[in-house]
């Protein structure tokens, strides 16, 4: 972590000087968040609202006709989490098309995956979890990548130096569980700890209307196991090694998508076992002659070793996602994403309420609100509901 | 070619005797295509192209918002055209780009590339009259016009802005389309359209589209340099202005599949 701290300064510096002296394509954005809880924490984040600020930003520069290099640095400075306030390059990328293939090399960010509440088979990167409370912001990850696209297929392949961390709210952090999750102590699997090297590869292809892939992973699991800590009474990361194969598959038949992600993986340190998310989205597009376009989701999430009675920290074990999301097709681009995650074993529902709207032609401003309830009496986040207001400047 | 068969099928039906109104009907029906037919044939060999599109909301109060974006079209003989649309503004939709295979009777194939995620996501390609990006373009007036899309009726020769027009009726012959029909207006000599008039799905006058500008590239093909959509019933309108407009840049198939979306800038 402080090696990383001193290098990236540096290699931010590289990046501008380099920057100075040709023709950066900039992009990005400055937002400011606020938060506000909704009651007080049962643990010793004992705040009620939160300040913070963040940045993106990504500076992309073509070197020759098929050679290009992007450089996304991030920043959060958070009032009231350490933890939060971090520092990452998204990406810090080199990128060669060649006639029939390409490749990378630098640091990257990689999304697979159909589904629309959890995304089992997106495995390249860590998750930035003190982002938000879904997995849709990520730590960029060492990889080369080598790309080609075929008559029968889109292959991919990659090497994956370099092993990150997930971050976790630390003990002032909001929401969090009630255990303070101790990324201090992360414990490894392999002697190797972070330095593991992971590959990955996924073959995808379109087959009319069925957009279908399988993949192959093998390495550290993004996701730790969470070991309770007798000694400190916190919870522990701990990485173990995985084998994980799997397919994804979606079917577009007019306003249907139908979806589906399974894994299988296979491990030393826990139970072998399969996931899968599975569901489909359908849209009502001009609602009662209006231009608003309403979207159903409906996804059930499920990891076997519920029925086998294998204890897991997995969530998401049965459980069944439903979604309404609303876009109005306004000028302002003004949408809003209802949804609920139900837990099909009783315990207890998330609710969540997305809603953004842009404001003149470079601002957005987006509403969060995430409640838990019906929660057992030993839940994790009895009291962290919380509401949320980003002001997004574009450039 | 189809025209010579209906003429045949015309000649034949007066031989047997059909009434006049028929005869006329089918007459025109034929007409209707043949000129449609001949607004495309005089697309046919761009092989490529690519632009630049900006385009200014305009709302009832006169209140103006912009959106720019970057096309790619590939012309696929045979089959509908592939495209694609890079967003550049507003700032919170850059990079934000849409692919479409389209096709004249099965129905289209779309996918959508989020930068923030860097997912490409395939879509559903129903929302033909769904506003596209806010404006009063629907998704299926800036999608890929072709003959086969359309059943047409000739209505009869006018004027438009000096110019001698054809004016034939077109009626979607796809699914969920938002109109019952269109009049074109087609001007003779070159063979282009100049203006459209839309009407929704109660049959009552909806939007009117007039093309300007229009410029001739390769010494062939013409486009127009501006367009302007006024709703009649919002009392909206947007104003498209396309400039940069180049030809057979060598765009091939690997730059219009979906994993092409990952690498645009």
């Amino acid at each position: 972590m402080t090696l990383k701290m001193q290098l990236l300064p540096l290699l931010a510096m590289a990046a501008i000087s380099t920057a100075a002296s040709a023709e950066w394509d900039i992009r990005g954005n400055v937002t400011g968040q606020a938060q506000y809880f909704t009651e007080n924490a049962n643990h010793t984040g004992d705040h009620k609202s939160n300040v913070s600020l963040s940045s993106e930003i990504e500076l992309y520069q073509s070197l020759t006709d098929s050679t290009s290099i992007t450089v996304t640095p991030f920043f959060r400075i958070d009032q009231q989490d350490e933890e939060r306030t971090h520092f990452d390059f998204r990406e810090f990328l080199f990128h060669q098309v060649r006639e029939n293939w390409e490749w990378k090399i630098g640091l990257g960010k990689v999304f697979w995956g159909v589904a629309e509440s959890v995304n089992l088979i997106d495995v390249i990167n860590q998750r930035d979890s003190v982002e938000n409370g879904d997995s849709s912001e990520k730590l960029g990850q060492a990889m080369i990548n080598v790309f080609t696209s075929r008559e029968w297929g889109d292959v991919e392949f990659y090497i994956l130096p370099g092993f990150r961390e997930r971050s976790f709210p630390g003990e002032d952090g909001r929401p969090r569980p009630s255990l303070v999750i101790d990324t201090n102590d992360a414990r490894f699997e392999s002697d190797d700890k972070e330095h593991h090297i992971d590959f990955a590869f996924r073959v995808s292809k379109t087959l009319g209307d069925w957009d279908v892939g399988l993949h192959a992973f093998t390495g550290t699991a993004r996701t730790p196991e969470l070991v309770f800590n007798t000694n400190t009474g916190k919870l522990i990361p701990f990485y173990y090694q995985k084998n994980q194969v799997g397919i994804d598959a979606q079917a577009t038949f007019e306003s249907w998508l139908l979806k589906a992600e399974i894994i299988g993986i296979t491990a030393d340190r826990i139970e072998n076992h399969a996931e899968l998310v599975t569901g489909f989205e359908y849209s009502f597009y001009g609602i009662a002659e209006s231009d608003i376009d309403l979207g159903v989701v409906a996804e059930w999430l499920y990891d076997d070793r519920k029925n086998n009675n294998v204890p897991s920290t997995n969530p998401f074990q049965n459980d069944l996602l439903i979604g309404l999301r609303f876009a109005l097709n306004d000028e302002q681009s003004s949408d809003a994403l209802l949804g609920v995650i139900t837990d099909l074993d009783g315990d207890g529902e998330i609710l969540s309420l997305e809603a953004n709207r842009r404001i003149g032609s470079k601002v957005k401003a987006s509403l969060d609100m995430r409640y838990w309830v019906n929660q057992p009496e030993n839940s994790q986040f009895a009291n962290e509901d919380y509401l949320q207001l980003e002001l997004a400047y574009f450039f | 070619m189809k025209l010579t068969k209906l003429s045949t099928a015309a000649t034949l039906l007066i031989a047997f005797g059909a009434t006049a109104t028929s005869i006329t009907a089918l007459a025109n029906t034929a007409r209707g295509l043949e000129i449609a037919t001949a607004v495309d044939e005089q697309n046919d060999g761009f092989v490529d192209t690519t632009s630049t599109m900006q385009m200014t909301l305009v709302n009832r109060s006169g209140k103006k918002s912009e959106r720019k974006m970057r096309a790619r079209t590939l012309e696929v003989p045979g089959d509908g055209d592939k495209s694609m649309s890079i967003f550049d503004q507003p700032a919170d939709v850059q990079g934000t780009a849409s692919l479409t295979h389209s096709h004249a009777v099965k129905a289209d194939e779309q996918w959508l590339y989020l930068p923030a995620l860097k997912r490409v996501k395939r879509i559903s390609s129903k929302n033909k009259s769904g506003p596209f990006m806010g404006s009063e373009f629907a998704f299926e007036d800036i999608s890929s016009q072709e003959v086969n899309k359309y059943t047409y009726e000739y209505l009869g020769e006018d004027e438009f802005d000096g110019s001698k027009v054809f004016k034939i009726e077109s009626k979607p012959a796809y699914k969920h389309s938002g109109y019952t029909r269109l009049i074109n207006w087609i001007d003779q000599e070159r063979m282009i359209s100049l203006k459209v008039e839309y009407f929704d799905r109660k049959n009552a006058p909806l939007k009117i589209l007039t093309f300007s500008d229009h410029q001739q590239y390769l010494d062939k093909f013409w486009r127009a340099g501006t367009l302007e959509m006024i709703n009649l019933q919002t009392k909206k309108s947007t104003l498209i202005k396309f400039s940069d407009y180049q030809f057979k840049t060598g765009l091939t198939d690997k730059d219009f599949n979906s994993s092409a979306l990952k690498r645009l800038r």
